[in-house]
């Protein structure tokens, strides 16, 4: 089955005065359909412009440089988001993929009711003030809110109250794609536990795809069924959620999974160095500086994300069979 | 010898006619052997206002703290210094404590200046070496630097630096480790295990990640809304927790093995906060005069709602109840 998503070379990057300074280099990645796909990375690392990139919510100095992402909806319509001008994109986002951005809880309207704001998308997208209404109440249900919220300014809601909300108005058209950026980054534990199920009934009710972007190896162990790891804005190894954490392959995601802080007495060691920021990406593998495997190839030459089997890519001179006969 | 730290039948109450009470009659120890305790909690249940009054920066409603067996709160300058220099604080955001016009090595120089640490420049410049290098700092790298050169965990460090320069007793850590990096994060804790260890420095670990908690191994405190719903060595809480609410929030951790799911859905369980909506700022003695979390506790009996448990040694024989004290009348 052809992927819900296909992004093929996808670059963004920031607008200075005289160049663009790349901040996601060639990112090749294929969602499946009906799939939660964890995209985990530290700070810095592109997620979230990747996230903005596909969405084709890029704000300035952000820039698309290239790349292609065809969206093959399940009626059998396709799109390449990059082509699609922004009156196209104006009716296809919301209807058919939409976006939770980071902190987006703290947008709602204060002075507006939130019945009044959720259907305002609704009414835009063509349906009349009943239909709105009426979806709205549906999409509340889905993330365990009460109708009479509708009635409720967002100062009278909790965080993780105001957090559904905005869950509820992006999944009220029933897109076929969701991509949610930090979406329980500031809440307490037990309401993340509670948002993050919710958020896979929802996949599982309406067949939705989704892509969660997070810092937190937790959540996604908790309830990705992929990963692709980043770092300094490509995609360092992508697969099966099971498979990254029992054995990661690339270095760094060995790293990064090898000092998740556990059990008390059992030290672990912090990733030595700092990651780069966009500004100075060193040449060849971008890790190469930090990884405790580096060898011959990789200050200069930068290695593909190639499959080492159906379910496992990574980006890593180890993995390719070529580079290891060089050397 | 008295304890490190002794708080007793603190309160706090803010805001006027409107009051939110936002701890609620809360005692503990630290003893006065080197240890971690950790001060744990969701957002809204005291955590870091605990801090504050234990920092000496706000006088709280009623109760008292003694440090060393010494009201903080005592008015002397003599007092203040020594206070000053034996306690330290490392807050939450490493990016709004530095002052973004002068280059790192002001905050360490501004210690050693102001405690009188170094005699001459060169003293002075070892003595910065040294602390960079106990918080895993290369010198070169950061002493040059603006604060917005350095990533959040060097700056975060840079603090630890800074604290390990007056070798005080205590460290105050509020939520110290949530605005850097997870593969960053190790490196800050295993600083706060060496301080104790080979440096005899105890810390207060203020958090709402449990399982930097459970790294840190140690005594551990759970606060809700106020209270103090179970205390005991912290790997006996994490492993059987005893407070239903305790229960709840160690079950919801995201554990990062995708083998240890969550079990139970509570996807379509009664939201907490619905309930507890329009109470946080009733505090009225009649609303919190019963088990505060009875509204959302699925062993509520009627007893919870009729009055406070008090936070005694549960009334089982077994083995992890060992030194554990739990508010809950399930144990009663």
């Amino acid at each position: 089955m052809p992927a819900l998503l296909q992004i093929r070379g996808l670059s963004a990057g920031l607008q200075g005065r005289r160049s663009v300074t790349q901040v996601v280099s060639e990112v090749d990645l294929d969602v499946q359909a009906g799939e939660i796909l964890g995209v985990v990375g530290e700070s810095g690392c592109g997620k979230s412009t990747l996230a903005a990139a596909i969405m084709r919510l890029l704000a300035p100095p952000q820039v698309l440089q290239s790349g292609a992402m065809i969206l093959r909806l399940p009626d059998g319509k396709s799109f390449d988001l990059l082509e699609l001008s922004d009156r196209d994109l104006r009716h296809l986002r919301w209807r058919h993929f939409s976006y939770i951005p980071q902190g987006s809880m703290n947008s709602l309207n204060p002075v507006l009711r939130v019945g009044r704001q959720m259907m305002d998308t609704l009414i835009q997208h063509g349906l009349s003030s009943d239909e709105a209404v009426a979806r709205s109440i549906e999409a509340l249900e889905l993330v365990n809110l009460e109708p009479r919220l509708l009635e409720s300014y967002p100062h009278e809601l909790s965080g993780g109250m105001r957090q559904r909300v905005i869950i509820a108005a992006a999944v009220s058209l029933q897109p076929a794609l969701i991509v949610a950026d930090e979406l329980t980054t500031a809440l307490d534990v037990v309401t993340q536990r509670q948002i993050l199920q919710e958020l896979a009934s929802i996949r599982d009710e309406l067949g939705a795809t989704i892509i969660l972007i997070t810092h937190d190896m937790g959540v996604v162990a908790q309830i990705a069924d992929r990963v692709a790891v980043m770092y300094a804005g490509k995609i360092a190894e992508l697969g099966a959620v099971n498979d990254i954490f029992e054995a990661p392959r690339h270095p760094y995601s060995q790293g990064l999974i090898g000092s998740i802080p556990r059990e008390s007495g059992q030290r672990v060691e912090g990733l030595p160095g700092e990651a780069p920021s966009p500004w100075n990406y060193p040449s060849g593998c971008r890790f190469h500086p930090r990884c405790p495997k580096v060898f011959a190839p990789c200050g200069e030459q930068a290695p593909l994300l190639l499959a080492q089997d159906s379910e496992r890519w990574t980006a890593c001179h180890l993995y390719d069979a070529e580079v290891a006969a060089d050397v | 010898m008295s304890d490190l730290l002794l708080v007793e039948n603190l309160r706090q109450v803010f805001g006027g006619r409107n009051q939110t009470v936002a701890v609620d009659d809360v005692s503990f120890r630290i003893p006065a052997e080197p240890t971690i305790v950790s001060l744990v909690g969701e957002s809204g249940s005291g955590k870091s206002t605990i801090a504050r009054i234990i920092l000496g920066l706000l006088k709280p409603t009623a109760g008292r703290v003694l440090y060393d067996g010494a009201d903080i709160f005592r008015p002397g300058r003599q007092w203040n210094r020594r206070f000053r220099s034996e306690v330290q604080a490392v807050f939450q955001d490493p990016y709004s404590v530095y002052n973004p016009v002068y280059r790192a090595e002001r905050v360490l120089k501004l210690v050693i200046r102001k405690f009188r640490l170094a005699k001459t420049k060169a003293e002075a410049q070892a003595l910065m070496e040294e602390a960079l290098w106990a918080v895993d700092l290369r010198p070169e790298e950061v002493l040059d630097r603006h604060p917005h050169q350095l990533s959040g965990g060097q700056r975060q460090r840079l603090m630890l630096a800074r604290v390990y320069l007056m070798r005080p007793r205590f460290i105050v850590a509020d939520e110290p480790v949530s605005m850097i990096d997870a593969g960053m994060r190790a490196s800050f804790l295993n600083i706060l295990l060496d301080f104790r260890d080979r440096h005899g420095i105890s810390t207060l670990f203020i958090t709402h990640d449990l399982s930097t908690a459970m790294y840190l191994g140690g005594e551990m405190i759970v606060l809700y809304q106020g209270r103090i719903m179970e205390q005991g060595e912290t790997r006996a809480v994490m492993n059987t927790p005893m407070h239903p609410y305790a229960q709840l929030l160690i079950s919801s951790i995201p554990r990062p093995d995708p083998r240890q799911r969550w079990e139970e859905d509570l996807s379509s369980a009664p939201l907490a906060e619905i309930e507890e909506f329009g109470e946080i700022g009733a505090a009225g003695a009649s609303v919190r005069d019963r088990c505060l979390f009875a509204n959302r506790c699925p062993q509520v009996m009627d007893r919870c709602r009729r009055a406070r448990p008090a936070l005694q040694a549960p009334g089982i024989d077994d083995a992890s109840a060992a030194g554990r004290e739990v508010a809950c009348y399930l144990y009663d």
